[in-house]
């Protein structure tokens, strides 16, 4: 009898790329029922063309430049998806054809393929297509949050994605799958809640220093502006946003490997974006924040790799420099050896 | 758990004269010769070597190169077995001097799963050893070697006792696992010198160190979470004693002894009885839900074991120590050696023939490694021979666990390619210490468990 002869380990997880992008693409679908629904018919063209040209030019670059096919893995489908939600539906169907060949052939081919690019495909056909026909990628309005409904369908809003933040609910179970991972979100969600109400505090002090008011008292009572929802607050709760948070920035080649880079990047990310969106709007101010925070990412990630197992941190550093000194009659701890 | 003991009889028994690294041991026997049942077959003058015992009584048939679990060909004695019992004088050794003991430890071939004769891990030479660690994370006791969980703890207690005296150690600890409760309940409250212990487990910086002084014992049983590897040894002391081990050195240069629980359970029966180590028990799992628990003698073919635990179907790979870290044999006639701890079998279907594609940063690698490198970014390196910068990135820590490729979902060979730039290295760079071998090479076939 013949034995298989192969290096350890002899048994590994099941999960593998293909399941990662198709577990994407399901967790977008109830976005995309809800986009039809709202939108009718074109928002369907739009979806299905953007889907088809980027598998088909997929296709094609492989056959072409005789590579291994591998459009049975879903990543060109889940790019043509994700392009496809961020397109306004009046547009032209043309536009979401060439965006998808555009992010295909430039975003990810170009710069080597899966795991090789160094800025997220859908982000750079989206940001060539609005730079080259502005007038038909900007969306006939902007999302502007009233109430608490408009939370779970704002369907008077411009971008497919937008209309429903709530149906992005999807991205949340595939953290908790560990398909995509927390950090990130979380430090970019964390970001996005904490600066405009920073921003409301910091404005109230400047407010009274303005005045010329003394009693410390009123500088106190500014703390009071953290618990009180900033208007800009509610720009992160926008569909776009979480789209952003969960979908895009999450996006695993162009975001850092290390575990603390990943928490520098989703806070860079969310400074950008709020940033963008404070002085311009949310809608395009997520795509370049997120953008802009693929270009350092690299720099993020050569600046936090882990120090060799065992090392001492900077904290645990000075916390041994400072109880050295003490005497140990003086210490409580316990911790030495005989 | 019940032990099954294997009663039959094997066609041939193949004894490898070297089951452990260092010295290749010579023949005592010739073709044509009768061996009886704890006979010693094979010594060496070499400090670093062990004795090997015949486990069966029959005739010598041939010594030659044989088949060993680590994936190499060995020079071995191969006995037609007889059906009888006859067996040379046992004669039990207590109460001796340290020196002594060390002298019989290595007369009985007792040797660590690792592979490093017991007697060199408890007195290295030009080193003193402080402190004696059992480590039975990964617990195959209650396979059936002792009879109740009372039985285990108390045994293990005597065999520290006689570790330590060996080695001259003042100190000595069991480390358990924390998951494995019915050990834990074994230990509970355990006496040693009329002072009930208590299982410790290890939390931040406290280590052994901190429950020498708390329990005011210098006998201790701490438990931690359980840890795969093959190369996990220095890992292991700096997380129980919180003694940093340095690159290419090994727990001893720090003082630590480090033992496994099959070597200080082969100690005990051979001071309580004299018997030698000749059989072992080892675990036989895979195609089904069931593992089993088998007595073997060393030397054993892997088929019988294979036999006995009444699998009958195709097999497709056959596995020896484990589906992490353990190495796929081409045949089923190896033998079952002192390092054997586990047979794992896979069915055709179930043998993974995954292509890799290239990595896309998911950074689950980084997530799971155990001393925080940055896996993918070696497996890079490795791949395109740039092995300085995967030493500035710390390769020689890696433990190879091999956790980072079972995660993996591009299925990369993370570890063959982490391990070959720690092979390149060790070869470039003369100034550092002595390879330790990876296990298709010479060495060790043992899965740190």
């Amino acid at each position: 009898m013949t034995y298989t002869i192969s290096a350890p380990p002899h048994k590994k997880t099941k999960l593998d790329f293909k399941t990662l992008n198709f577990s994407k693409i399901i967790a977008l679908l109830p976005l995309c029922l809800a986009a039809i629904y709202f939108f009718g018919i074109p928002a369907l063209g739009i979806i299905v063309a953007s889907v088809v040209t980027a598998v088909v030019t997929e296709f094609a670059i492989q056959t072409i430049f005789k590579q291994k096919i591998t459009i049975g893995d879903g990543h060109a489908a889940m790019l043509g998806l994700m392009l496809a939600l961020l397109i306004p539906p009046e547009a032209p169907i043309w536009i979401p054809i060439f965006a998808a060949f555009f992010a295909i052939t430039i975003g990810k081919h170009v710069f080597g393929g899966i795991g090789s690019y160094i800025f997220n495909p859908v982000l750079v056909a989206w940001i060539f297509t609005r730079s080259a026909w502005a007038s038909y990628m900007t969306p006939a309005s902007i999302p502007h949050i009233g109430q608490f409904s408009d939370l779970i369908l704002e369907h008077g809003a411009g971008l497919m994605v937008g209309v429903s933040p709530i149906l992005l609910i999807g991205g949340v179970y595939l953290i908790y799958k560990r398909y995509i991972d927390w950090r990130v979100p979380l430090a970019f969600f964390a970001t996005m809640i904490i600066l405009p109400q920073t921003l409301l505090f910091v404005s109230g002090v400047m407010a009274l220093v303005h005045e010329g008011s003394l009693n410390p008292l009123m500088y106190m009572s500014q703390m009071f502006a953290l618990l009180s929802p900033s208007p800009e607050l509610s720009y992160s709760m926008i569909g776009i946003v979480f789209f952003g948070i969960l979908f895009l920035a999450t996006d695993t080649a162009t975001s850092p490997v290390t575990k603390k880079g990943r928490i520098v990047y989703g806070i860079t990310c969310g400074l950008l974006v709020f940033i963008y969106g404070y002085f311009a709007n949310y809608v395009d101010g997520l795509i370049y924040g997120i953008f802009l925070a693929n270009c350092v990412a690299s720099f993020i990630e050569m600046n936090t790799m882990p120090a060799s197992f065992g090392t001492m941190s900077c904290a645990e550093k000075a916390y041994r420099r400072v109880m050295d000194k003490i005497p140990s009659s003086l210490k409580f701890e316990v911790v030495n050896n005989e | 758990m019940e032990i099954k003991k294997l009663d039959t009889l094997p066609e041939k028994i193949i004894i490898p004269l070297r089951q452990h690294r260092g010295a290749v041991c010579e023949p005592l026997v010739k073709k044509g010769d009768r061996v009886l049942i704890g006979q010693k077959i094979g010594e060496s003058a070499e400090y670093q070597s062990s004795a090997v015992h015949s486990s069966v009584c029959g005739e010598v048939i041939a010594i030659e190169e044989a088949a060993h679990p680590d994936g190499n060909k060995v020079m071995s004695v191969i006995i037609q077995p007889e059906d009888s019992n006859e067996s040379v004088a046992f004669s039990a050794c207590k109460d001796v001097k340290p020196d002594q003991l060390a002298k019989f430890i290595k007369e009985s071939g007792i040797v660590e799963h690792y592979g490093i004769p017991t007697h060199t891990v408890l007195r290295p030479k030009g080193k003193k050893i402080d402190t004696v660690l059992i480590n039975a994370t990964s617990s195959e006791w209650i396979g059936g070697t002792f009879k109740t969980p009372g039985d285990y703890a108390s045994q293990m207690l005597d065999a520290l006792k006689l570790l330590m005296k060996a080695a001259g150690a003042k100190k000595g600890a069991i480390v358990l696992r924390t998951d494995d409760k019915e050990s834990i309940d074994a230990f509970e409250g355990i006496e040693v010198n009329k002072k009930k212990l208590k299982v410790a487990p290890l939390i931040g910086s406290r280590n052994v160190g901190y429950y020498f002084n708390e329990q005011n014992s210098d006998i201790v049983i701490v438990s931690q979470e359980r840890i795969f590897g093959k190369k996990i040894l220095n890992f292991f002391t700096y997380r129980v004693t919180g003694r940093k081990v340095k690159i290419g050195c090994d727990p001893t240069d720090v003082g630590v002894a480090v033992c496994g629980i099959k070597s200080a359970k082969a100690l005990y029966d051979a001071v309580q009885t004299g018997v030698p180590f000749y059989d072992t028990v080892v675990s036989v799992e895979g195609v089904s839900n069931k593992m089993e628990y088998i007595l073997v003698r060393i030397g054993t073919p892997f088929k019988d074991v294979i036999d006995s635990y009444g699998y009958t179907g195709a097999i497709g790979k056959i596995i020896a120590n484990g589906v992490r870290t353990g190495v796929a044999q081409y045949t089923d006639q190896v033998p079952v050696t002192k390092g054997t701890t586990r047979i794992t079998i896979q069915k055709p279907e179930e043998v993974i023939r995954d292509e890799a594609i290239e990595c896309i940063h998911c950074a689950r690698c980084v997530d799971v490694c155990p001393v925080e490198l940055i896996p993918s970014r070696l497996a890079v390196m490795a791949d395109q021979g740039r092995f300085d910068e995967s030493r500035q990135i710390h390769v020689e820590n890696c433990i190879e666990c091999g956790d980072c490729a079972a995660v993996c979902p591009s299925k990369i060979p993370i570890l063959q390619l982490i391990r070959y730039a720690k092979d390149a290295i060790e070869m470039a760079y003369e100034d550092l210490p002595e390879k330790e071998s990876s296990n298709l090479k010479v060495g060790c076939g043992c899965g740190g468990e």
